[in-house]
């Protein structure tokens, strides 16, 4: 195999892409079309017209990205912005993700805030933070730590936790009411917590504290905390 | 669009599969976004599939998952059939081809080791064919030629395949999304196929 040289933009620059073995941008770069590389590094503000393919992606600053995003392992620290459709094995967000289009990964760990205009498929989800999805959520196994308001349009997977996140110390409570509002989830196993949902269907429901639910369907198990306002379950 | 809609809970009720499977092949695409079908309902949006179509599907997925994994029904199931690669054993073991429409497609070619998509549609198109003794042997090979000439166009494209036969000489033509054609008298239509229809043929026996 060829060796593929580096992109480097220190400073401020432009490029007009192609296949790199690394790609790192230090200032501000502007690369003008589609991009492939190894390993793509962003510590100050990018903007990609185009798309980029990286093995691996870290992004610090901020970045735009115009195209798709396709690789590995992604991690947001900054702030990214994706135009269009993300598909990596791993996607991971400490600080803020904006997506234009769907989302698919293997795993996607959200500790910041996460955006996605259309749907949202992994086979693990973790957030520990804040997600607004503007689509379907659907993952094996979905674990959301509330923290600030969250939006999904649905919800579906086989495990569905929603837990209320523990504030520290008990000092530092969220200014804004955490719930999750979702028109549906639907699950095998589903366990939540502060949520406010149209419908529920799922075989083993455990409604928690704070939840608002419109109807509930159950095949197996239902639970029903005091403080949840449900208006209607049946067992089907 | 009168098909016959099935709702996601009956659909659950029907096959017996938990909502974690559903969410779980949808992920893996095996059943194509297309099919899920949203409409107003008094509890709000609802999805809804082809009642015909997803029950087939899924009785599909069923049976084979005991064999395969589901990244490899993804791969049977996913419109895009460029990963395909079967051996001559397997073509034959599925059933695609005879032994002897094999054995002839063999000698024009100089390198039978696998099969790709595009080999595995020509030797099918070329099966169906001489086994329904709408064409002859010599008709065949034309017909090979004209489909190994023009496999890069073929791949995306809507194609008919054409044999026709005027005083006693045949041609082959391929036509690619086209809406009529006439002929002038005294031609004969013997063979039309069209390669869509082929490939989904094609898949459903892969399956």
């Amino acid at each position: 195999m060829d060796k593929k040289g580096d992109l480097i933009i220190n400073g401020s620059g432009s490029s007009n892409g192609g296949t790199f073995s690394n790609v790192t941008i230090n200032g501000k770069g502007t690369i003008n079309n589609d991009i492939q590389c190894a390993e793509f590094d962003c510590n100050g503000s990018g903007t990609i017209l185009g798309k980029v393919t990286a093995g691996y992606a870290k992004i610090n600053g901020g970045v735009k990205i115009t195209g798709d995003l396709e690789g590995k392992k992604v991690e947001v620290n900054g702030t990214a912005k994706v135009e269009h459709n993300v598909s990596v094995d791993r996607l991971k967000v400490d600080g803020k993700a904006t997506i234009g289009g769907k989302v698919k990964a293997e795993e996607i760990r959200i500790k910041g805030r996460l955006t996605v205009e259309e749907d949202c498929e992994a086979e693990f989800f973790k957030a520990d933070s804040q997600f607004k999805i503007g689509g379907l959520l659907n993952a094996e196994h979905i674990d959301i730590k509330l923290f600030g308001e969250c939006r999904a349009k649905e919800i579906g997977g086989e495990t569905i936790s929603i837990k209320n996140k523990d504030a520290l110390f008990g000092l530092f409570k969220s200014f804004f009411p955490t719930q999750l509002e979702t028109e549906f989830i639907e699950g095998n196993h589903i366990e939540i917590e502060n949520t406010k949902a149209k419908v529920i269907r799922g075989n083993h429901c455990i409604i928690g504290p704070n939840c608002e639910i419109g109807l509930v369907e159950y095949t197996d198990q239902i639970s029903i905390d005091k403080s949840a306002n449900v208006m209607e379950s049946k067992k089907v | 669009m009168s098909e016959e809609l099935v709702s996601k809970k009956e659909l659950l009720e029907l096959t017996g599969i938990s909502y974690g499977q559903l969410y779980r092949w949808k992920r893996k695409d095996l059943i194509p976004e297309e099919w899920f079908v949203r409409k107003s309902t008094f509890t709000g949006q609802e999805t809804f599939f082809p009642k015909e179509k997803i029950l087939e599907r899924i009785e599909k997925i069923q049976t084979m998952k005991e064999n395969l994994s589901l990244d490899e029904l993804a791969v049977m199931f996913s419109p895009n059939v460029a990963d395909l690669n079967l051996s001559k054993e397997e073509l034959l073991k599925r059933n695609i081809v005879s032994e002897q429409v094999l054995r002839i497609y063999l000698e024009n070619e100089n390198e039978p080791t696998y099969f790709d998509f595009s080999r595995i549609l020509e030797v099918f198109v070329l099966d169906k064919l001489l086994q329904s003794g709408e064409i002859n042997m010599d008709e065949g090979k034309m017909l090979l030629e004209v489909l190994k000439d023009h496999r890069g166009t073929i791949k995306q494209k809507k194609g008919d395949l054409l044999i026709t036969r005027k005083l006693g000489v045949s041609s082959c033509l391929l036509l690619l999304n086209t809406e009529e054609f006439y002929f002038e008298n005294g031609t004969k239509v013997v063979a039309q196929v069209s390669l869509m229809n082929c490939t989904e043929e094609m898949k459903a026996k892969l399956l």
